[in-house]
This record gives structure tokens, C-alpha cells and sequence, in this order.
């Protein structure tokens, strides 16, 4: 892996709370770069990540919002958050139900941006 | 195209039985030879009558020659044997619309956005029919004071809710408007076309959780560029949307939403009553 | 909605989960050597014979290549075009080896038909009945057989 995405990753992963942090192609669902605890399905976090970004992308284009830049999926075990780079390419976190999402969402902004 | 049919005729030439007759009988369709391409569709049937596609295509057949009532009982045959047909649930939505038939359009059209989610034209069909109930509603609405009433008190669920006459709404997980309206960057509503494609996001999120082990979904918040959506369930077959500018922060989002789900929770059981 | 129609029944229930889940347009599940057990959304005989005979030839060309650069066989081969994208992948269930040739749409991924395909090949393993003596397909009994896969996978 390129050191410059293993650095977003590590950014990311470092904050506490956070299970695993992949770079996903967009369009594809397939993953680019990882940084996952054990236990974490990388493929299945790609894959399901990106298919929730694109069916939510059309219902916030009908709401005429726009192309969402921050996605952020709680569940009663766990959170999935998703912000998508500019050039297609989504920064994807999974973590604990109650890891910290304002630093998690910061260093994944910067994560979209770094590596645009 | 003048090639391929005269490739597809010679094939069927051939080999009768060949199934290349459901091609040729669509081909000759675009091309507007009704007449030909229905007789090509019923020799195709008569070997092979189990085939549903052919039989779909033979109901479109009989609307483009404007036999409406025959084409409907062809639909209906398709159904019986595969429920979830898409273009079966599309023509018997178009011709129940057709017939002014809007709640029996309305039901169509929703098994078939079941069907396929991400089919546009069903959306498309949905919001027009929509449209025309909730004309028909407000028509409905001024000839008797009673149904003005309901009609008004579906309006009013979130009454007295911060953004309930522009930002909140009500959908049931078939993307069916239940209550509330959404509002567009220009003021128009944009309620059934928002309902429509997040019955299927809401779908994804559902899968997502339960997939990568996050346990029942209990919220999602997006973020635009115009402006923050906020999605969750009230109830299992419900699903509550809130549509923000940016200036409002997700943290007040979240306790609107608790607000706005208690209240649709409430209606939703006074409806049961 | 097209239908999904199977040679062997057993295949049935998960091609049709996958189906539901990854999305998929087409999908013909075949032996490596071309025979069909199953197919979602194929109209016509002569497209399901095509597609297994292609799919099994890349599968076995890519398999030699993979030989000759002495590496394990590919498991998996993408392609993704402007519309649809085509995947193609192997497994080994206890009745040998099967394949999965899957088209799908701009409505899924690359990534969601993989997962998924994963899904379908336990599936497939977990549903495959106790081994029976197998048939050696003839050339005497191979129109006869044909016919017959032919008629389960177009219900005629």
C-alpha cells in the first residue's frame, strides 16, 4: 500500500473507537486500501459502503441537496461512516456504536482531500 | 435493424420453436408493424404459452392496438404466474391510470417499484400518479367537508413540528408518502420522488447493518452541499425523513427526530385504531 | 421481473438469494466444462449456450495461462464496461468444480457481486445433495440431455 494512503488510514484508525478505515472505489465497491482490526469483512465494508453511498446520492438529488459529502450510518452495535474524495475514491470508517465521531469525521475529510 | 429482423425472421424460418420470435415480435413492434409483430408473438406463444416475457410483450401489443381490456387480462395471466413481474406491475399501473383507477395505479406501480427500486420510469410513473391522487384529494376535499377533513389532518401530522409544513415526512417502506412534505431548492414538493428513491436507500442501510454486524439501523444522517438529511425508522415499515439548510447541525437534527418520531408513531396508531 | 430457472434444483435457492442480493441482470451457474445447472434472465437457448461456452473457454484459457506462469488458478476475472460489467468466477463445491458467469449493471458493483458470489459459492457447497454415481454424457445422449436442460431452463 502507498505510504500516503497507509498514513490517512493510520490517522484514522487511531482515533479510539474506530475498528478499520479503507479507501474504496466508488463506483466499484472494491477496496483500494485497508486498515481493518481483525474480524472486520474489508470486502464486505467496500462493497456495501458504496452501494449506500450511490442509492442515497439519488434520494438527496431528488431532495435537491446535492451530492452528499458525509454519510453516517448508526446501528445499535456499530457505525458506519463514508466520505467521498473528489475524484470518486470513498474514505470509509466502521466502529463502535460510541467511538468519536467529530474526530473520525475531521481526519476523514482530510483523509478525501489528501488523497484527491 | 431492417438486417437483424430479416436474421431473426430467417432464424425463426428455421427453427418455429426458436424463442428468437419474443426479439423479432419486439423489433417489429419499434418499428411500429403491429400487425406483424403480433403474429409473430402468437406463433410464438403457441409453443411456448409457459414463456411470461412473451406474454408481457403480447400485452403491449394489444395497448399499442388499443385494446386495453384484453391487454389487462394478459397482465393479470403474468401475474399469476410471476408475481413480482416489473413490466406486468408497469401496464397494469398505466392502465388502471388510464381508467382514473388511481388507488389500484398507485398499488401497481409501488409492487413494481418493489420490484426494481432503480427502475426511472417507475418513478416517474409514480410521481405522476401521485400527483393526480393528491389533485384528486384536494377535488375530493372541497366537494365534502368530511374528507377535507381527513385529507387535512394527513397534512397536519406534524403539526406545530419546526419545518413540518417544508422538511419533514412520513413514508412507508414501499416509498408511499404517509404524511408530511418536503420542499425543493425552487418550493416545489419534492415528497414523492425523495419517498420513492429512499425506500430503496433505507433497503441498503437495513442490509448494511445487518451485514457488517451493526445491529438494527437506527439512523443515518447525509450531508450536502444545500443542505443535511436525516433518516430513521419509527416504526419497522415506516421511515421518518428530516431535510435541513446546513446551518442546522446534526446533534439538533437527531432531537427533532425524536420529536417528529414520537408524534408519527402516535398517528400511525391512531390509524390502527 | 425475468425468472430464474435451474437444470439441477438444488442450485435454485441460492442463485436466486444472489440474484436478489448482488442485483445481478444475468447469471448462468455451469460445470468448467460448459454444462449449464442454472441461469437468471437469459430470453433466449441459443444466448445461454453461447455464454456457457465462452465463459467456460476463458475460464480454461486463463487456467492454462495461469499454468505456464506456474501461479494458482485465477479465481475470479472482472470487466467492467461503460454499462455492465462482466464477472466470471470458480469454485470448487463437493461435486467438483463450478462456475458463475454474471453481468450486472450500473444498479450494482463489481464489489457487491463478488461479495455476494462468495455467498452464492457457500450456498452452493452447503446445498450441493450427497455425491451420486456420475452420468458420462455421451455423444449418444447428449442431444437427449441438451433437450432436457434446455426445457428446465425455459420451462418447456
Amino acid at each position: 500500500m502507498s505510504t500516503v494512503f497507509q498514513r490517512v488510514l493510520d490517522n484514522i484508525t487511531r482515533v479510539r473507537g474506530v475498528r478499520g478505515a479503507m479507501l474504496v472505489a466508488g463506483e466499484d465497491g472494491l477496496i483500494v486500501a485497508e486498515s481493518l482490526m481483525e474480524g472486520v469483512r474489508g470486502n464486505a465494508v467496500a462493497a456495501l459502503a458504496a452501494s449506500l453511498q450511490k442509492r442515497f446520492r439519488q434520494a438527496m438529488e431528488a431532495a435537491a441537496v446535492g451530492m452528499p459529502h458525509f454519510l453516517h450510518l448508526q446501528g445499535e452495535d456499530g457505525t458506519l461512516i463514508i466520505v467521498p474524495a473528489p475524484d470518486g475514491m470513498l474514505v470509509v470508517a466502521v466502529g463502535a456504536p460510541d467511538m468519536n465521531v467529530g474526530l473520525v469525521r475531521l481526519e476523514m475529510l482530510r483523509a478525501a482531500e489528501s488523497i484527491s | 435493424m431492417a438486417s437483424d429482423i430479416k436474421a431473426m425472421s430467417a432464424e425463426l424460418a428455421r427453427d418455429p420453436q426458436s424463442v428468437v420470435f419474443l426479439e423479432l415480435g419486439e423489433a417489429l413492434r419499434r418499428r411500429g408493424q403491429l400487425e406483424a409483430a403480433t403474429g409473430v408473438v402468437l406463433g410464438g406463444l403457441e409453443h411456448h404459452s409457459e414463456l411470461v416475457e412473451a406474454h408481457d410483450l403480447y400485452a403491449r401489443l394489444l395497448v399499442d392496438a388499443g385494446d386495453f381490456r384484453r391487454a389487462q387480462q394478459v397482465w393479470s395471466g403474468v401475474l399469476e404466474r410471476s408475481p413480482r413481474h416489473l413490466e406486468a406491475h408497469k401496464g397494469l399501473g398505466f392502465l388502471a391510470f388510464r381508467e382514473s383507477d388511481l388507488e389500484t395505479a398507485l398499488e401497481h406501480l409501488e409492487l413494481a417499484l418493489a420490484a426494481d427500486p432503480t427502475d426511472p420510469s417507475v418513478v416517474r410513473g409514480l410521481q405522476t400518479v401521485r400527483g393526480a391522487a393528491a389533485e384528486a384529494a384536494v377535488e375530493t376535499a372541497a366537494e365534502t367537508a368530511a374528507a377535507a377533513e381527513e385529507v387535512a389532518g394527513e397534512d397536519r401530522i406534524f403539526a406545530g413540528l419546526e419545518g413540518a409544513e417544508h422538511g419533514l415526512l412520513l413514508m412507508d417502506d414501499r416509498g408511499r408518502v404517509l404524511g408530511g412534505r418536503l420542499l425543493g431548492a425552487q418550493g416545489e414538493d419534492v415528497s414523492d420522488a425523495v419517498a420513492a428513491f429512499l425506500a430503496g436507500a433505507a433497503q441498503e442501510a437495513e442490509r448494511t447493518a445487518r451485514m457488517l454486524g451493526l445491529g438494527e439501523w437506527r439512523w443515518l444522517v447525509a450531508e450536502g452541499p444545500e443542505g443535511n438529511v436525516y433518516v430513521t425508522p419509527p416504526t419497522a415499515e415506516t421511515l421518518l425523513l428530516i431535510l435541513r439548510d446546513r446551518s442546522v447541525p446534526s446533534g439538533r437534527l437527531a432531537m427533532l427526530a425524536e420529536r417528529a418520531g414520537d408524534v408519527a408513531r402516535q398517528w400511525l396508531e391512531r390509524q390502527q385504531l | 421481473m425475468t425468472e430464474t430457472r435451474a437444470v439441477e434444483a438444488w442450485t435454485l435457492e441460492p442463485l436466486e438469494r444472489f440474484v436478489a442480493e448482488s442485483g445481478a441482470r444475468l447469471t448462468l451457474l455451469m460445470t468448467p466444462a460448459g454444462q449449464v445447472l442454472a441461469q437468471h434472465g437469459f430470453m433466449r437457448a441459443v444466448d445461454v449456450m453461447s455464454a456457457a461456452a465462452l465463459g467456460a473457454a476463458i475460464v480454461a484459457s486463463t487456467g492454462e495461462i495461469a499454468r505456464m506462469l506456474d501461479q494458482h488458478e485465477f479465481a475470479a476475472l472482472n470487466h467492467q464496461g461503460v454499462q455492465h460489467g462482466i464477472f466470471l468466477g470458480a469454485f470448487d463445491t463437493p461435486r467438483g468444480g463450478l462456475l458463475a458467469l454474471v453481468v450486472y449493471g450500473p444498479d450494482s458493483s463489481a464489489g457487491l457481486v463478488q461479495l455476494f458470489f462468495e455467498e452464492l459459492a457457500r450456498g452452493l457447497v452447503a446445498a450441493t445433495p450427497a455425491e451420486e454415481q456420475p452420468k458420462a454424457v455421451l455423444a449418444a445422449n447428449f442431444e437427449e440431455e441438451l433437450d432436457r436442460s434446455l426445457a428446465s431452463l425455459f420451462g418447456r
